[in-house]
C-alpha cells in the first residue's frame, strides 16, 4: 500500500512538471515586455537593459525556467505586475470565498445527486427516471451563469428570500456566510449534479444486476439497505473518480459565479488579472487551481481502498 | 410464421441447401434510409431539426426583420421589450433582436469549428499515441498535463496571451479541448488493435497505413462523432464564459456572451438585456446535447445501455 501512494505520488511529478513548463511558456510569450513594464515610461533604453539583466530576463529559457521552478517549489508566485503585491498574498487575501463555495457546492451536489442517481436505476425506465434524466440534458445544457441569473432574480429579487450577490467572511456568523452562498452554490452545483446523477445511475444499473444483489433480495433484506448499503457501496469507485474529474468543472464555473454573485474570490481576481494582463497573477492562478485539481485526483485513487476493500495494491 | 420454399433449380447436382426455419422472431420493421433512423431515433430527430432551425436564423439574420446589430441610437437606450425593440433595446440603444440573432452565427461557428478542429487533432494524436510506441507515453504525458489544467482556466490563459478575435477564441478552445478527443480515439485504437480482424490484416501483410485507413479508421468513427457533438455543445458555453468575463470575442461583435456582459451591470433593472440571450445560448446548447445523447443511443449501443 505505500509503495503504491509513494509510485502514484511520483506518476503525478512528471504531470505537474508538464503543467509547470507550460505555465511558466505563458509568461515566456506572454507579449509586452516585464523589463519595460517596470522601467515606467521614462527610462532609458539603459535602465530597461540593466533591469531585464537584473530581472535574469536576458538569460536561456531553460535557465529562466529553472530559476523560475525553483522559486515556485518556494511558494514564491511572483509579483503582480499591476498591483506590485506578492502573487501569493493576493491570491491567499481572496482564497476564502472561492473555497467556501466549492466546498458547499460539492457537499450540495453529493447530497442531492447520489441519490437522484440511486433513485434514477432502482425505478429504470419508470417516469421518475426518465425526469431525473432530462434534467440531467438540461444541467449540462444551461450555463452557470444563467443558471445564476434565473436563480438570483426568482429567489432574491421577487422572492426576496436570500440576498442578491456579496459575500460575508465565515468569521461573521455561520448563517450570514451561508445564506449568501446558497444561490451561487445551487447554481454553480447545477451540472455537477446532473453529471454525479447519471454516473451513479449508470454505476448503480451495473451492480444492480450483480448476483449478490439477488441474493440480498432473496433473503428478504429491504430495499433501503439493499441500495445503499450492498449496491451503492459497490458502485462507489466510478462515482467518486467522476467527483474528482468534475472538480474541473467546478473551478472554471467558479470563475463565472463570482462574476455574477460579485463575490470577491479568485474568480473576480482571474478576471481582474485578465483585464490588466497581470500574467503572474493569471500563472499563479493557474498554476494553484491545476494543482488543487491534480491533488483531488490523487486523493481520489489514494480513497479507492477504503471505498473497495476488493482493491489491494 | 412462413416457411419459404426452398428452390434448388440452381444449385448442381448433389447440394442441397438446409431448409430454412420458422422465423420465430417476431419481424422487426426495419426502418432504412435518413427519414427512416431520424424516426426510430426521435432525439436525433428533434435536437437536429432545433440546430438546423438555430443554423438557418443564424445565415439569415439579415432577413429576418434585423436591423444593424452595431448600429447605435443613444436616444433610444435601454427600451422594454415592444413592437420597435422585440427583445429590447440595450445601453448604447442597439436593437437586442439583432444582436442576439447576430450572435447565433458566433456561437454556431465557434462550436462547429471547435469540435472539427479538436476533432482531427484529437484523431491525429490518438491515432499516433495508439500506434507508435515510443511516442504513446510522451504523448500521453504532455495530454496529461494539460488535462490537469481545468479546461476553461486554460482557455481563459491562452486567450490572455493573444488579443480577443473569434479565430482566438476558437484555437484557445481547440486546445482545451484535443486532450480528451486524443485519449478516447487511442483508448479505441488499443482496443482494435487486439482484434482478430487487424491480426489477420497483419498477417496477410497489410501495411500499417492501409490497416489506419481501412480498419481502424472507420471504427472510430461513431465515438468520435457522439464526442464531436459533446465538444461543440461545450466549445459553446466556453465560448459565452470567455466573452461575458472579458476575455474572449472583442465587444464590437455581438455574441451571446458580450451582450449578457453588457447587460451585467444593469441586470437587476433591466432582466430582459441578460435573458434573451441566456435563453437562445442554453436552447442551442441544448439542441446540440439532445442531438449528441440521441447519436449516442444509435450509435453506440454499449455505451448507451447505461448512461
Amino acid at each position: 500500500m505505500l509503495s503504491y501512494i509513494v509510485r502514484r505520488i511520483l506518476a503525478t511529478l512528471p504531470v505537474m512538471a508538464i503543467v509547470a513548463l507550460f505555465v511558466f511558456s505563458l509568461l515566456y510569450i506572454a507579449p509586452g515586455d516585464p523589463a519595460a513594464v517596470i522601467a515606467g515610461d521614462n527610462a532609458s533604453p539603459a535602465d530597461v537593459e540593466r533591469i531585464r539583466q537584473s530581472l535574469g530576463l536576458d538569460r536561456p529559457f531553460l535557465v529562466q525556467f529553472g530559476t523560475w521552478l525553483w522559486r515556485i517549489l518556494h511558494f514564491d508566485l511572483g509579483t503582480s505586475i499591476f498591483t506590485n503585491l506578492p502573487v501569493g498574498a493576493m491570491i491567499a487575501q481572496r482564497i476564502e470565498p472561492t473555497l467556501s463555495l466549492m466546498a458547499i457546492t460539492l457537499v450540495l451536489t453529493i447530497l442531492v445527486a447520489v441519490p437522484l442517481g440511486v433513485v434514477a436505476a432502482w425505478k429504470a425506465g419508470s417516469l421518475l427516471d426518465r425526469t431525473i434524466m432530462a434534467f440531467a440534458v438540461f444541467g449540462f445544457s444551461l450555463p452557470v451563469f444563467v443558471v445564476g441569473y434565473v436563480l438570483a432574480y426568482v429567489f432574491a429579487l421577487e422572492l426576496e428570500w436570500l440576498p442578491v450577490q456579496g459575500y460575508t467572511p465565515l468569521a461573521n456568523g455561520f448563517w450570514p456566510w451561508l445564506e449568501n452562498l446558497i444561490l451561487p452554490a445551487v447554481a454553480l452545483g447545477f451540472v455537477y449534479i446532473a453529471l454525479i446523477a447519471r454516473i451513479t445511475r449508470a454505476a448503480m444499473l451495473e451492480v444492480l444486476q450483480q448476483d449478490y444483489i439477488r441474493t440480498a433480495r432473496a433473503k428478504g433484506l429491504g430495499q433501503r439497505t439493499i441500495l445503499f448499503i450492498h449496491a451503492l457501496k459497490n458502485a462507489a469507485v466510478p462515482i467518486v473518480t467522476v467527483i474528482g474529474l468534475g472538480i474541473a468543472l467546478l473551478i472554471g464555473g467558479a470563475v463565472v459565479t463570482e462574476s455574477v454573485f460579485a463575490i470577491p474570490g479568485l474568480g473576480r481576481l482571474t478576471i481582474d488579472a485578465i483585464l490588466r494582463r497581470d500574467y503572474p497573477v493569471i500563472q499563479g492562478i493557474v498554476l494553484l487551481f491545476s494543482f488543487v485539481y491534480v491533488l483531488v485526483n490523487l486523493l481520489v485513487d489514494l480513497t479507492y481502498t477504503l471505498v473497495d476493500p476488493r482493491i489491494r495494491y | 410464421m412462413t416457411v419459404s420454399a426452398t428452390s434448388t433449380a440452381s444449385l448442381p447436382p448433389g447440394l442441397v441447401v438446409a431448409p430454412q426455419l420458422p422465423d420465430l422472431l417476431l419481424p422487426v420493421k426495419v426502418r432504412r434510409g435518413v427519414l427512416g433512423f431520424l424516426r426510430s431515433h426521435p432525439t436525433v430527430a428533434f435536437g437536429g431539426a432545433l440546430l438546423l432551425c438555430l443554423v438557418l436564423v443564424g445565415i439569415f439574420a439579415p432577413f429576418l426583420g434585423t436591423v444593424d446589430p452595431t448600429a447605435l441610437a443613444p436616444a433610444k437606450r435601454t427600451r422594454a421589450p415592444s413592437a420597435d425593440f422585440w427583445f429590447g433595446s440595450d445601453l448604447l440603444g442597439r436593437d437586442i433582436y439583432s444582436r442576439v440573432l447576430y450572435g447565433a452565427r458566433i456561437s454556431l461557428s465557434v462550436g462547429l469549428s471547435v469540435a472539427l478542429l479538436a476533432s482531427l487533432a484529437g484523431l491525429a494524436i490518438g491515432l499516433i499515441a495508439g500506434f507508435v510506441r515510443w511516442a504513446d507515453s510522451i504523448l500521453m504525458r504532455v495530454m496529461d498535463g494539460l488535462m490537469s489544467i481545468p479546461p476553461i482556466l486554460l482557455a481563459i490563459a491562452l486567450m490572455a496571451l493573444t488579443r480577443g478575435s473569434v479565430g482566438n477564441v476558437i484555437l484557445a478552445i481547440t486546445i482545451a479541448e484535443i486532450p480528451r478527443v486524443s485519449r478516447l480515439v487511442r483508448g479505441v485504437v488499443l482496443s482494435l488493435r487486439e482484434q482478430p480482424y487487424v491480426d489477420a490484416a497483419i498477417a496477410s501483410g497489410t501495411r500499417t497505413p492501409m490497416i489506419i485507413l481501412r480498419h481502424i479508421l472507420p471504427n472510430t468513427l461513431a465515438p468520435m462523432l457522439v464526442q464531436a457533438t459533446y465538444i461543440c455543445a461545450s466549445a459553446m458555453i466556453v465560448e459565452s464564459i470567455l466573452s461575458f468575463i472579458g476575455a474572449g470575442t472583442p465587444p464590437t461583435i455581438p455574441s451571446w456572451g458580450n451582450i449578457m456582459a453588457e447587460g451585467r451591470a444593469l441586470w437587476q433593472v433591466k432582466p430582459y438585456i441578460v435573458f434573451f440571450p441566456a435563453a437562445f445560448l442554453s436552447v442551442t446548447v441544448l439542441a446540440v446535447n439532445l442531438l449528441g445523447d440521441g447519436l449516442r443511443d444509435a450509435l453506440d449501443p454499449r455505451m448507451a445501455k447505461n448512461l
